[in-house]
């Protein structure tokens, strides 16, 4: 989008827009091998969906929520919460520079949330009962899985699809005929005026539900280790979701421009790391400010099992919120790479582990995730890859040079080889 | 087109934009839903259960099972007869016996629901399925259920079960014999059978003062001379009298604020008709607006620069 050069740097190359995947092949290894996952993962899950759910799971009386919900749903979506903490950063903070890499962040922030939908349909035991979620006189209104079953899909199906639209719409117009072209240039200025208030929305509602989900651990009271259960979860929960969400968002923007072979915006990739350092070290203050008003100094650093995990994770946090402050880490893309991929760990450890490992229900059970239930988990996470995989070709997602496209698509494998008059391309 | 919206289409939209959840939110919680000690109502009523007096007869999980018309957990005898190791699926109600690892003391325990006064499953139920009923009974309704499993997650005694076997699961519970007996005017089957009394059925005000008698007729005879379920997570209407320690017999410690309240304390504020949401709404959509605005008003000189229109 706003492409001022003013910052001088070496490189050939700046993000501009958005630009597809136009070379090598659709169907690669890792697509056909993830597809392959995705595809057991589902017909399992399929066959879940006639069975009941114990023979499928190692989910129990004690351990009532598996990995579909506290991995896939809990833990996921805050990779997934790109879209809330760049948007965020980008309208209303006005960091004119993110706007080129929203379009990563849309897609894979929808595909997590998704996927997470998916996960969640199958995991519920009486799925059938679902439709009162129209009727509003039947909500609990005090219950935070009210709160995130209605508002993660109202987000995903409304926000983040109208969000996503303009990609889809633009492919359309660039390979239609003129008749498409005269709809779509109708259809433009409204998307454009309804923009303003879909995007308020589109944040208003994911801090909602992304607090919830820490809410949802409130009610587990003692069983979950001191360390973790406090009055705090549910800011927490938020603040690693913004954390996860730009760390992710950056792992992804240098993974995917290493395999495309894409020129790398260090400007830009230095504001994200910017905003990611800031983002630990604001997660880390609430943290410690929190162990500390409530006491647990001794317990967090008492390097017992517990401890020891808690202590991973802060290393996990704190290791990106420092290194960033560098700027020789901030633009050399490998070691940004390590460390966003070290704040997307500390993040999700965050989230999961007082699922899970800090977890202490009074009976004495043990969950450990069964040979299906960990397939479909994957499955999901497949699906997820997969379809990044075919959007960035398909669409204009990863950010790159304008010069470099002539604002051609591929083609769609089902039709046949579209018939383009040269002058077509305005 | 890219005329600049008046205040009043920028707060039609805002309200538009979280619409159906605005719309359908309003009619939201009563001011106290829930009090960190929550008061019994004066028709709650309770049961009392003494384990010095318990004979570990059985009786109760024999009438339980057959007025709730529960199938037999035959898996340790070898389906042989009756042999529930815990509450589960097929099991509302058990007798369970502590022994002291070097002693002779012993002690039984009655397991059920026990009926909190603010429960944390019927907080966390989202569509209200598990719900505090008639004289305080919390019950269970299959109709409104979506088997999320968070009432497993949210209760503190570990009392709801999950049938984990079944296409249509239930969750399995003590209902107080909600339909079956109480609706009828009949107290609930296990304490109706109990042929020693170590279970009483009743208000919960007079068990209470019950219990304290038997407190303070026999001082020591009772594990801190007090009844657990008083003030235990804001307090239950089941209400227990032990001679050992109530963690010996799997009642967990817990404190005297309710979960429901732990758990809502801020929330209820934040989301009280939703003002917190709108508020936000209202804040970020108008630094958004005048973001936007300027962000469009830029736009035709860079289309212009790069000859195509500009990608949202």
């Amino acid at each position: 989008m706003s492409a001022r050069d003013t910052t001088g740097t070496t490189l050939v190359n700046h993000w501009q827009s958005g630009v597809p995947v136009n070379r090598g092949p659709v169907i690669t290894d890792t697509l056909v091998f993830f597809g392959a996952v995705a595809m057991i993962g589902l017909a399992l899950a399929a066959i879940r969906f006639w069975s009941p759910l114990g023979p499928f799971s190692g989910m129990n009386d004690a351990y009532a929520w598996g990995i579909w919900k506290t991995f896939n749903v809990m833990t996921l979506t805050a990779l997934g919460s790109g879209p809330l903490a760049l948007g965020i950063a980008a309208w209303v903070f006005n960091r004119q520079k993110l706007h080129v890499v929203m379009r990563t962040a849309l897609v894979s922030g929808f595909l997590f949330y998704a996927t997470g939908l998916m996960a969640l349909g199958f995991d519920v035991g009486r799925p059938w009962n679902f439709y009162s979620a129209l009727m509003p006189w039947r909500w609990n209104t005090e219950s935070a899985m009210l709160e995130i079953s209605i508002c993660m899909p109202i987000y995903c199906a409304l926000f983040l699809s109208f969000e996503i639209l303009p990609l889809v719409l633009e492919r359309l117009y660039y390979t239609g005929g003129e008749r498409t072209r005269a709809v779509l240039r109708r259809i433009s200025p409204v998307l454009r005026r309804m923009y303003p208030f879909m995007i308020t929305g589109a944040y208003v509602v994911p801090l909602m539900h992304q607090s919830s989900l820490g809410g949802l651990l409130l009610l587990a009271g003692t069983k979950i280790h001191p360390l973790w259960q406090s009055p705090f979860l549910p800011l927490l929960y938020l603040l690693a979701a913004g954390l996860c969400g730009i760390a992710f968002v950056t792992f992804l923007l240098l993974l995917a421009c290493l395999r495309y072979r894409r020129s790398l915006d260090l400007a830009i990739l230095g504001e994200l790391g910017n905003l990611l350092s800031a983002a630990c070290f604001l997660f880390l203050a609430v943290r410690f400010g929190d162990l500390i008003w409530r006491g647990m100094l001794d317990q967090a650093f008492a390097l017992d099992r517990m401890s020891s995990l808690f202590l991973i994770e802060t290393t996990l946090i704190l290791i990106p919120a420092v290194a960033l402050r560098f700027k020789a880490v901030r633009e050399t893309p490998r070691s940004l790479l390590k460390v966003a991929t070290l704040a997307c760990l500390g993040g999700t450890f965050y989230r999961f582990v007082p699922t899970t490992i800090a977890y202490h229900p009074e009976r004495h059970s043990i969950y450990f995730p069964t040979v299906p239930e960990l397939l479909i988990g994957a499955a999901y996470i497949s699906l997820a890859i997969v379809g990044f995989g075919l959007a960035v070709k398909y669409l204009a997602v990863l950010p790159g040079d304008t010069g470099s496209w002539n604002h051609r698509f591929r083609s769609l494998p089902s039709r046949r080889p579209a018939t383009r008059p040269e002058g077509a391309i305005a | 087109m890219n005329a600049p919206m008046s205040r009043r289409q920028a707060l039609f939209g805002i309200i538009g934009a979280g619409g159906t959840v605005v719309g359908a939110l309003v009619p939201t919680a009563s001011a106290e839903e829930h009090p960190a000690h929550p008061v019994a109502p004066l028709d709650a009523v309770a049961m009392l259960y003494d384990n010095t007096i318990c004979t570990g007869c059985k009786a109760c999980m024999v009438a339980c099972s057959e007025v709730n018309g529960l199938p037999p957990d035959t898996s340790l005898s070898g389906g042989l007869w009756q042999m529930p190791s815990d509450l589960n699926s097929k099991t509302k109600n058990i007798i369970k016996l502590y022994q002291e690892p070097d002693g002779p003391g012993f002690a039984y325990v009655k397991k059920q629901c026990m009926h909190c006064l603010d429960p944390a499953c019927v907080a966390g139920c989202p569509f209200d399925a598990l719900k505090k009923n008639l004289w305080g009974a919390v019950t269970w309704d299959s109709s409104l259920c979506i088997g999320c499993r968070y009432c497993e997650v949210a209760c503190p005694f570990d009392v709801p079960k999950f049938e984990w076997d079944k296409w249509n699961p239930k969750i399995v519970k003590c209902e107080f014999c909600f339909d079956q007996r109480l609706l009828h005017r009949k107290e609930p089957a296990c304490t109706a059978v109990c042929p020693t009394g170590s279970v009483i059925f009743g208000k919960r005000v007079d068990l209470l003062a019950k219990a304290k008698d038997r407190i303070a007729a026999a001082p020591g005879k009772y594990f801190e001379q007090r009844v657990y379920g008083e003030h235990e997570a804001g307090g239950t209407q089941v209400l227990y009298l032990s001679s050992v320690g109530f963690d010996k017999i799997g009642l967990p410690k817990l404190g005297t604020t309710s979960l429901g309240h732990y758990a809502t304390k801020v929330t209820s504020v934040i989301y009280k008709w939703l003002s917190g949401p709108i508020l936000l709404a209202g804040v970020l959509g108008m630094v958004i607006r005048k973001n936007w605005n300027r962000h469009e008003a830029e736009r035709p000189e860079r289309e212009k620069r790069t000859g195509f229109p500009e990608q949202l």
